[in-house]
């Protein structure tokens, strides 16, 4: 009976301590639970024991279109995945929003793309995002093997729309992931996340 | 003399749209300046001298004219977007160009997110420099812009913007750029003279406590902090009355890296009765280690009465859950002989 006071007392306290949800580096990483292009049901947990990498994306924004436009994302996908890391690209634009996708759009634009990640997460009414705190398009995070946040943040330090920076940019996703992969501390843990504002 | 480039991938119905006005901003455009335009900014630039003094540093203006419903971005973009820079590829010889100096902006909230930029016309100066000796009889200054124009979605855009000028020994400083950067240097930060300002930080929340010079009584006040990962853009800040003058109370950001060493950006405070009715001044002070209040939480307006509410709620449920545990403890105690202390 007191037990389930206190748990009542802590539900009820819940929302208000999620007030300012986000991935904070060093906590665990907000569940997640997503239906992916298949429609299939996909949740973070499941990854458990894996790092993972989610990449918030809108197809429609310039900022994305740098890095798909280039082949830089889909290198990255294919790079990493290669190494056993789980690559999760959602799409949290609200229905009738810039870069919002159903199932098969979302498949057709990968394909078109070369587009590489281990799923696509479709998330129309913003609620992963908005517990991540993912503000942009693209916006990283990187979670560890134990569902802690390693990386938040930008891909790169090069804030622009242009595909010429990629070449000359400190890749802070790869050396995140390249860090976490040789069992190292992630040396830039957090930076400002660049691009479009997410459509929620 | 004269040219726009636009290098991103604008439509064509949009790049039809607007050759209209732009042919027309263009054959307007008086000698001395350069024009070119993106999707729906247009940028000019202005220069506040009709002709170049050796060794006598100028302002030029890159007027930005804003297609309504559209907004760029200040130099700290807030949340999203990127600020416009400039890069002077056709510097003659021996000129140097100095920083991008924003006027005061504006905020702008959208959804649980918030940016800072403009949403109307503004001038952005420079201060060009030329050298003790110009053996030309006349320079051409020009740069590259570029920057991002948003409303619901984002556009890349680009000029190039140049404008050519005499040179004379005597400084000339006049032509009709004048009134324009006139215009845009009284909308700049001013240095806080005769102002009182200390920040103090600690986990949970960021103070600036200010006291502006006498006469001068603030209806409204905001920080536009202008380093990324320091403060949380879309809470609201809290302006309190203090003994000695006010405090604005900020969240700090939920990534941010340790210990904040110095608190920089625009203080803008809005005055009633008073013209100008917005003041901004420039902040850039060394934090004090503290533990202010923190900031009422509030991702959005709808939100936030609900969230002390359900707290407050919580808090008093938990409180009177623990006093039931421990008086039943306490009552089990005193009948178990292994029983803990009361």
């Amino acid at each position: 009976m007191n037990r389930i006071a206190t748990v009542a007392c802590i539900l009820l306290l819940a929302p208000a301590l999620d007030a300012h949800a986000a991935a904070i580096v060093g906590s665990s990483a907000p569940p997640l639970e997503l239906r992916d292009a298949d429609g299939k049901n996909v949740r973070l947990d499941a990854y458990k024991g894996k790092f993972v990498v989610l990449e918030w994306v809108n197809r429609q924004c310039p900022f994305v279109r740098k890095h798909y436009g280039s082949g830089n994302m889909q290198a990255l996908q294919k790079k990493y995945t290669e190494k056993g890391v789980v690559w999760l690209s959602i799409c949290s634009s609200a229905p009738g929003k810039q870069g919002y996708v159903k199932g098969p759009e979302a498949k057709e634009w990968m394909a078109e793309e070369k587009a590489a990640p281990t799923d696509f997460l479709l998330d129309p009414k913003g609620k992963v995002g908005k517990a991540y705190g993912a503000k942009t398009t693209p916006h990283i995070f990187v979670i560890d093997p134990k569902g802690k946040v390693v990386y938040n943040g930008a891909i790169d330090d090069k804030p622009s729309t242009d595909r010429e920076d990629i070449e000359t940019a400190r890749n802070y996703l790869a050396l995140a992931l390249d860090a976490s992969l040789e069992g190292k501390k992630v040396e830039v843990a957090a930076t400002q996340p660049y691009g479009c504002t997410v459509k929620y | 003399m004269t040219r726009a480039s636009t290098r991103h991938g604008l439509t064509r119905t949009a790049c039809s749209m607007w050759a209209a006005p732009v042919l027309l901003a263009l054959s307007l455009t008086a000698p001395g300046e350069a024009s070119a335009a993106g999707g729906n900014v247009e940028a000019t630039l202005l220069s506040e001298r009709t002709a170049v003094a050796p060794g006598i540093p100028f302002h030029v203006g890159i007027r930005m004219k804003i297609r309504r419903g559209w907004h760029i971005y200040w130099k700290n973009p807030g949340d999203s977007g990127l600020p416009p820079k400039i890069d002077w590829v056709e510097l003659p010889e021996g000129f140097a160009a100095g920083p991008i100096e924003f006027p005061l902006p504006h905020r702008s909230a959208e959804n649980d997110l918030m940016t800072y930029g403009y949403d109307r016309d503004v001038i952005l100066l420079v201060t060009i420099t030329p050298p003790r000796v110009i053996k030309a009889d006349s320079v051409t200054i020009g740069g590259l812009l570029q920057w991002l124009e948003c409303k619901d979605i984002c556009v890349p855009g680009n000029a190039m913007l140049r404008i050519a000028l005499p040179v004379s020994s005597a400084p000339v400083a006049s032509g009709s750029g004048v009134v324009a950067i006139a215009g845009a240097l009284s909308q700049l930060p001013q240095d806080p003279a005769g102002w009182s300002l200390r920040a103090e930080a600690g986990r949970r929340a960021i103070a600036l406590d200010f006291a502006p010079p006498k006469g001068i009584t603030p209806r409204e006040a905001y920080l536009f902090v202008d380093e990324p990962l320091v403060t949380e853009h879309a809470t609201p800040q809290r302006l309190e009355r203090m003994k000695n003058g006010y405090r604005l109370s900020l969240e700090p950001a939920a990534n941010a890296r340790g210990n904040l060493a110095r608190l920089s950006g625009v203080l803008v405070i809005e005055i009633s009765g008073r013209s100008p009715s917005r003041l901004g001044v420039n902040v850039d002070l060394p934090v004090t280690p503290g533990d202010p209040p923190p900031v009422p939480i509030a991702t959005g307006p709808a939100r936030w009465p609900v969230l002390p509410a359900a707290g407050a709620l919580g808090v008093a449920c938990l409180a009177l859950a623990l006093y039931w545990n421990r008086s039943r403890r306490r009552s089990i105690s005193s009948g178990t002989p292994t029983g803990e202390q009361p």
